[in-house]
């Protein structure tokens, strides 16, 4: 599994050479397809035990897992329309902020001049 | 160890002497034996009050040692041995002696038996704790930091006044449960309002945390906000406005976190949720919930100071803590990446991490109490905590697309410091019984039945599934770069601009009311001129026989008059 990509794992850390091409298409959707089961299973886990809820509204089947799954859906959807109204450009606050001095100190904002944050 | 009143003067006298330790190895060992010594002046003692001694009438008492105080003594002590290890590397000896102030403050306030010794250290947390942002020593961080300072010097005052008002109306200076009943209470409250991230007051948060040092931040985050925590634990358990705060600061950090760029901004904003469940717990009051409060902290601040080391390495090796500028960091840094996933598993409750067995308490103290709404807001935060902690933070730093960056591994000390907060994270998770132990009140509580393990894992994956669905449809925002306004615009923008606009109409009155006047004196003065001056009728030299004549004139007047 660590030879795809013509020797591009030299270098790295055995750790990450275990990891590496998680990230190519396939072993993503690989992945997706897993958690998905597991999804499923759960889902059908509640079945198989007494619940034992504080509120009747627990007691559906799988509740927790579809609530999960609309708030999650809805907070991206919901930021995502926060973003339209509160986003700015990076250099807003400037130069009483330091939203863009370690891009400044690394040089890829050359435009403005700064000090490099100590570590 | 002989007792000697507080533990935050080991800390007083080891800043004193740290700068002039030379050799910076024996600095460093010297560093890391405070928090250990510091542990040792309590950690054995039998609960009671120290150091008490009458200054002016009032009963001072430097150290209390009780269940509350002891849990908050011990994960603060265990919180600054943890930054210092991770801070190894630093060579600056501001940074060092402000840490070392900064802790042994939050300690000495933790143990405050009475509210002026108690002032004294929370000005003390301020007053330390901005020497970590100015340490970046940019233009940027020095205004950043005098808003932090103006804002927590704010709290002390506020908190004196209260002080101040309640020594008159009680004649009594002990820190014990107050309640909100008078203006004195309500001021107290209010400091530890703003010191605690309240919505509205909470931007000092957001504002400096990103803008301290990489060391500085981890430390920053463990001190202040729990020192308010605990400060409402133990003077408003039970105050019914607590709850609805703490759902409120619970919910709205969600939004900005899931659109803030700078990730270790992020993860202020989920610090402020996460402290919204500590104030919901604080709020209810019952001892489950208060449980559930300390219990939370302490697991809190070992995996949110876990996140922030994780993304300081990372920003140590790249130079950035912006998710538009990482990706694909699993490939240099793997280790990290494990760190960090734990982090993010326990700031979102996965269970064998220490989250699940903190943040249920509190949530099982709200559905007890049959606060219905309010435990949906905290099951609807919880989801929230996975987007912006679980997932957000670890999937756009080591994962997503490469950015390229190709460093190496964190440095040893900071690798060891993650270890052993992942370990402690863990080993939490999967020992409960190890913090329950401690926790103030004696309560009976199993985290681990198989409902909760299968609805916990079941709002947690298909929250994944979510994310999982959204990142491949291209859905899922996109991180760019920009900065996202907040309620600190109000202060940072709007009300100077309202104050120049003021200045403004100022100035246009000023210079139409003064043009006005000036030209009356002017013509004034320039009519006197011309009836006195030089030149004027009144000026010139009449003929000795006209006056005589004009004074005959008005002789004959006078006589006249008379007659009449």
């Amino acid at each position: 599994m660590t030879d795809q990509s013509n020797g591009k794992t030299e270098g790295m850390p055995p750790l990450a050479r275990l990891l590496s091409g998680i990230d190519k298409p396939r072993n993503v959707a690989r992945l997706f397809y897993l958690l998905l089961a597991v999804c499923v299973a759960l889902g059908l886990a509640d079945f198989f035990y007494s619940k034992h809820g504080y509120f009747a509204v627990e007691e559906f089947p799988a509740i927790y897992g579809l609530f999960g799954f609309v708030v999650y859906a809805a907070v991206i959807f919901l930021a995502k329309g926060l973003r339209l109204i509160i986003k700015r450009p990076e250099n807003y606050y400037e130069p009483f902020a330091i939203d863009t001095e370690d891009e400044r100190a690394a040089g890829s904002a050359p435009e403005a001049t700064g000090g490099k944050p100590n570590a | 160890m002989p007792e000697i009143g507080t533990p935050a003067l080991v800390y007083m006298v080891a800043a004193l002497i740290v700068p002039f330790v030379r050799p910076a190895t024996l600095r460093q060992i010297l560093l890391l034996a405070v928090p250990v010594l510091g542990l040792l002046t309590f950690w054995q003692l039998p609960y009671g009050t120290y150091g008490t001694f009458n200054l002016m009438n009032m009963h001072i008492g430097l150290m209390r040692l009780d269940a509350l105080s002891y849990v908050f003594g011990l994960i603060f002590s265990l919180a600054a041995f943890l930054a210092l290890l991770y801070a190894w590397h630093v060579r600056d000896t501001v940074q060092q002696v402000a840490t070392l102030l900064y802790a042994g403050a939050g300690l000495g306030a933790v143990f405050a038996a009475d509210l002026v010794t108690l002032f004294v250290f929370w000005e003390g947390t301020a007053i330390a704790s901005v020497f970590l942002i100015w340490a970046r020593r940019t233009e940027g961080a020095y205004a950043t930091g005098m808003r932090y300072l103006i804002v927590q010097v704010g709290s002390g005052v506020i908190l004196l006044a209260g002080i101040v008002l309640f020594y008159r109306e009680t004649g009594s200076i002990a820190f014990s449960k107050m309640g909100l009943e008078s203006p004195a209470t309500w001021a107290i409250f209010l400091a530890f309002g703003i010191k605690c991230a309240f919505p509205l007051l909470h931007n000092w948060l957001q504002d400096a945390y990103p803008a301290a040092t990489i060391t500085g931040t981890v430390t920053l985050s463990a001190f202040t906000t729990k020192l308010a925590v605990y400060a409402l634990a133990r003077g408003y358990p039970g105050t019914e406005l607590l709850i609805y705060i703490g759902a409120t600061m619970t919910l709205f950090p969600v939004f900005f976190a899931a659109v803030e760029n700078n990730l270790r901004r992020v993860l202020a904003y989920s610090l402020n949720n996460q402290l919204g469940f500590m104030v919901v717990g604080v709020g209810i009051g019952t001892p489950l919930a208060l449980n559930g409060t300390v219990a939370h902290a302490f697991c809190h601040i070992l995996y949110k100071a876990l996140l922030f080391m994780s993304v300081g390495a990372v920003m140590y090796r790249t130079g950035t803590s912006k998710a538009s500028e990482l990706g694909g960091l699993y490939k240099s840094m793997p280790l990290t990446m494990i760190f960090c996933v734990v982090g993010a598993m326990s700031i979102s409750a996965f269970p064998l991490f220490s989250g699940f067995i903190s943040k249920s308490l509190i949530l099982s103290a709200s559905a007890d109490t049959g606060h219905f709404f309010v435990w949906l807001a905290l099951v609807v935060a919880s989801v929230g905590v996975l987007e912006h902690s679980g997932i957000k933070i670890p999937y756009f730093t080591f994962f997503a697309h490469d950015a390229g960056h190709r460093v190496k591994e964190a440095p040893f000390h900071m690798l060891l410091a993650m270890g052993i907060t992942a370990a402690l994270c863990i080993g939490l998770g999967v020992f409960p019984s190890l913090l329950y132990g401690i926790l103030p009140y004696a309560v009976d509580y199993t985290p681990y039945t198989v409902t909760h393990v299968v609805t916990q894992l079941q709002l947690l994956l298909f929250a994944g599934l979510a994310f999982a669905v959204l990142i491949r449809t291209g859905l899922y925002p996109a991180e760019i770069r920009s900065v996202n306004l907040d309620f600190d615009w109000t202060y940072r923008r709007l009300l100077p601009a309202a104050l120049s606009g003021v200045a403004y109409l100022v100035q246009g009155t000023w210079r139409f009311a003064s043009r006005i006047v000036m030209g009356r004196v002017d013509s004034l003065i320039a009519g006197v001129y011309r009836a006195h001056g030089p030149q004027g009728p009144l000026a010139r030299t009449w003929p000795t026989g006209s006056m005589v004549l004009w004074i005959a004139v008005l002789l004959g007047m006078t006589l006249v008059l008379a007659y009449i």
